[in-house]
């Protein structure tokens, strides 16, 4: 008697399990308990953390502006203003300069900061002065805006 | 491919290369090649025409052409810190391949991975760093010396 039908019951699996799997499993050694080491609970886990670091490049730059506008507001304080008050008047002289900027000034350059906080309220306070006053008196420096071409 | 997961280095000059002298930080170019297959085909016409030009050029670089039955032509260069980094060079074009090894001449042999910032200081604050006490006035007065009418 001879079994001929045994061999058509072997199955050839792919020879490459193993470096299927490990090319998920490299993403994930850095986690957390099983997750690291075992392999179905690795996807899940590896598939989240790239949907995470997808989204997180848009929030990224989100909460690295509101870092900035936290620090200057801070600095700003400091010396006796308020952020908004701060920024609209910085605008308004016409100083270009962006929150990283300022922050990294405020933090590094606390003079520098010192003096961007003075002239935002000179500007401030010329604001008033054109407001409330009668227009008789010549209005401020810092409110002539220089229009380079 | 997370920040975490994948490695990544700050920007930085091997020992402030160009800040002196300028040091070429590509210390060995090996060619490997086949003598016959069409793969090598760039290859060799630029081993015929360009190489000696290019060794000319870098006096600092070793320039090694090593004909070998092989698949697939390579271009290994090795860095003075080390660093080794294989091109394949499979059908490309004479120029191609001489573009290529310009690219890898002006690299220095740093990894090329994410780098974190694209810039960095040795001296970021000129000023003097923020800390809690530097915009609060001195709570004791100029120090002054001890007058002689206590005594």
């Amino acid at each position: 008697m001879v079994f001929l039908t045994l061999s058509c019951w072997i199955r050839n699996r792919g020879p490459d399990r193993y470096w299927k799997v490990q090319e998920v499993l490299k993403h994930a050694r850095h986690f957390r308990g099983r997750k690291s080491r075992c392999y179905s609970l690795a996807v899940r886990a590896v598939r989240r953390a790239f949907v995470y670091a997808t989204k997180s490049r848009r929030l990224k730059q989100r909460n690295m502006r509101t870092l900035w506008i936290t620090r200057i507001a801070a600095a700003s304080r400091e010396h006796g203003m308020k952020y908004p008050a701060l920024m609209h008047n910085l605008t308004k002289s016409s100083v270009q300069l962006n929150r990283r900027v300022i922050c990294d000034l405020a933090v590094t350059e606390p003079r520098s900061f010192l003096s961007l906080a003075k002239l935002a309220q000179a500007r401030q306070q010329e604001g008033f002065r054109a407001a409330l006053g009668d227009g008789k008196e010549p209005p401020g420096v810092f409110s002539r805006v220089v229009l380079l071409h | 491919m997370t920040s975490r997961g994948t490695p990544s280095r700050f920007l930085q000059s091997v020992l402030l290369n160009g800040v002196g002298r300028y040091v070429c930080q590509l210390k060995r170019v090996s060619i490997i090649f086949s003598k016959n297959a069409q793969s090598s085909l760039g290859v060799r016409e630029f081993i015929e025409e360009g190489v000696v030009d290019y060794a000319k050029k870098n006096p600092a670089t070793v320039v090694y052409v090593s004909p070998q039955s092989c698949r697939i032509p390579k271009i290994v260069a090795e860095y003075l810190n080390g660093n080794v980094r294989e091109e394949i060079v499979t059908s490309k074009t004479s120029q191609q391949i001489s573009e290529l090894l310009t690219k890898m001449t002006n690299q220095s042999g740093l990894d090329i991975i994410r780098i974190r910032k694209p810039f960095h200081t040795e001296n970021p604050s000129i000023q003097g760093q923020w800390h809690p006490f530097t915009n609060r006035p001195p709570s004791i007065g100029p120090i002054r010396p001890q007058t002689q009418d206590a005594k």
